[in-house]
């Protein structure tokens, strides 16, 4: 019977979250606009989340290539790493790399704010004057985010093919021009766009959901806990889930 | 005028309010006494739309809270002001962007000078310098919290003010000053005012009308010389403590 019970409120909870992106929508087409509090959201998610989304776009460019080198050195294409690295990151890696990054890093304290806004009564307060907090929170931290998702994620791919191409020429010794022909032949606008695509959705996404676990948050400090716990984990799997699908549907061959 | 006629509200098993009616004349203090977990703070809520009724209605000034949704009920939040337990102050938020934000939201005409002029002289009324416009809640007492939630309330001169427990957890110097403030609101600005308090001292002071509020009920309603002869057992307990303590003085 609890079991029952729990799968009953599951569902509940994500009719009243698809109820609130819709709230979201409405809002976010509806004047007063507030470009300064979009460009205040997108300094604290985007370019707040530079550094660790670059550091870990170097790494994993830098491994991946360590790693090409060695499997397609078996084969004798070497020439081939630069190639497979960019087509890797591009269409995979960036998109979901970054937005685990930054769910990690901003994700959570767009949850936790939230959060305490509500236990705090301060999200009520602000609906007493005659204010809506979905306007005024919600739709600047998701205009915010599906802007700078795809934003990052380029700044991953940018910085995660030059540290595959340092790795390959300085440590690798693949002789640079091959490295780059073959880059250029593999990867084409498409896988960009593809990656870019997925990049779009998982903002949206990730906004969603952790504004929701906050603006919902129940039962003091602790409650806001859980909250943050359940929106890291939630906004996760959305993330690979979606990633799946997204492949699944762009790969299949009609 | 509110008028609030019958309403009734559940949260799952929990009954919390069981048929409340009672009626605030325009201009005038009523007062909600009860225990904690009377459900004071949430027929307080049913006022100003924060939460809905399970049945019967709210009535401001001639407009049914109660049925109204989204931007409707957004609009109809333009003439009223709120005080919260804690505060609520914003704290991503300076004093000064705390008690300018219902005026910067609510008449978006006022230039930045004309909307820090009213800032300064709400928190002058509430006692308040200009030294603490810079700084956040996180850096101010508890009673200045307190004030800087009131002079927020006040400051786009609403009709209604809704006062959440405005003296809990203050010192006796405060609360008297708090006690003024509600006072001076309403013949001053004509305010009709609704605060909820367990409070009593502070609420025979202030209240034109009082309503005691026992396990959903009204146990009491009326003038404060009328609630305070009231037979009702659970009114005269509430009361008695009080009321002797003050005779012994």
């Amino acid at each position: 019977m609890p079991r029952v019970k729990r799968l009953r409120a599951a569902i509940e909870d994500f009719g009243e979250m698809i109820f609130f992106a819709g709230e979201m929508l409405a809002w976010a087409f509806r004047p007063p606009f507030r470009p300064e509090l979009v460009l205040t959201q997108m300094a604290a998610i985007g370019v707040g989340s530079t550094f660790i989304v670059a550091t870990t776009g170097v790494f994993a460019g830098m491994v991946l290539s360590l790693q090409f080198e060695y499997a397609m050195s078996q084969l004798g294409a070497q020439g081939y790493v630069g190639g497979s690295v960019a087509v890797a990151l591009t269409r995979e890696l960036a998109p979901v790399f970054t937005a685990l990054m930054i769910i990690g890093r901003s994700g959570s304290a767009i949850t936790t704010e939230l959060g305490t806004m509500r236990v705090t009564e301060q999200i009520d307060a602000m609906e007493t004057m005659a204010v809506s907090p979905v306007q005024y929170l919600v739709v600047p931290r998701v205009i915010a985010s599906v802007a700078m998702f795809p934003v990052l994620t380029m700044v991953f791919n940018a910085l995660g093919f030059a540290g595959a191409y340092v790795m390959g020429i300085y440590v690798s010794r693949i002789p640079a021009g091959p490295f780059i022909a073959h880059t250029r032949e593999l990867v084409v606008v498409g896988d960009i766009l593809h990656g870019l695509g997925k990049s779009l959705v998982f903002g949206a996404a990730v906004a969603v959901i952790t504004c929701w676990r906050g603006y919902s948050a129940r039962g003091g400090s602790r409650g806001v806990g859980e909250g943050t716990t359940r929106a890291v984990v939630m906004s996760s799997i959305t993330i690979l889930v979606v990633d799946y699908a997204f492949t699944l549907i762009s790969v299949a061959k009609p | 005028m509110i008028e609030i006629v019958d309403v009734w509200k559940s949260f799952g098993d929990n009954q919390v309010l069981k048929g409340i009616s009672m009626r605030i004349e325009t201009g005038t203090t009523f007062v909600v006494l009860g225990g904690s977990g009377s459900g004071k703070t949430v027929l307080m809520k049913h006022v100003i739309g924060l939460l809905k009724p399970d049945r019967g209605r709210v009535v401001v000034d001639g407009v049914e809270i109660s049925s109204l949704r989204g931007r409707e009920l957004t609009e109809a939040r333009r003439s009223f002001g709120m005080v919260f337990q804690a505060g609520a102050l914003f704290d991503s938020m300076t004093v000064h962007d705390n008690v300018a934000f219902p005026l910067k939201e609510k008449q978006r005409q006022l230039s930045r000078d004309e909307i820090r002029a009213q800032v300064v002289e709400k928190l002058r009324v509430v006692d308040l310098g200009e030294e603490i416009l810079g700084r956040y809640p996180a850096e101010l007492s508890g009673g200045m919290k307190k004030r800087v939630a009131l002079a927020r309330a006040l400051v786009s001169n609403p009709s209604v003010v809704l006062y959440d427990e405005p003296t809990t957890g203050l010192d006796p110097i405060t609360t008297d000053y708090v006690d003024d403030m509600i006072v001076h609101a309403k013949e001053r600005l004509g305010v009709t005012s609704m605060v909820i308090s367990h409070d009593i001292a502070s609420s025979f002071k202030v209240a034109d009308k009082l309503a005691v509020l026992y396990d959903g009920h009204i146990a009491a309603q009326g003038t404060p010389e009328e609630v305070r002869a009231s037979k009702h057992p659970f009114v005269q307990k509430f009361l008695a403590l009080w009321f002797e303590k003050q005779s012994s003085e």
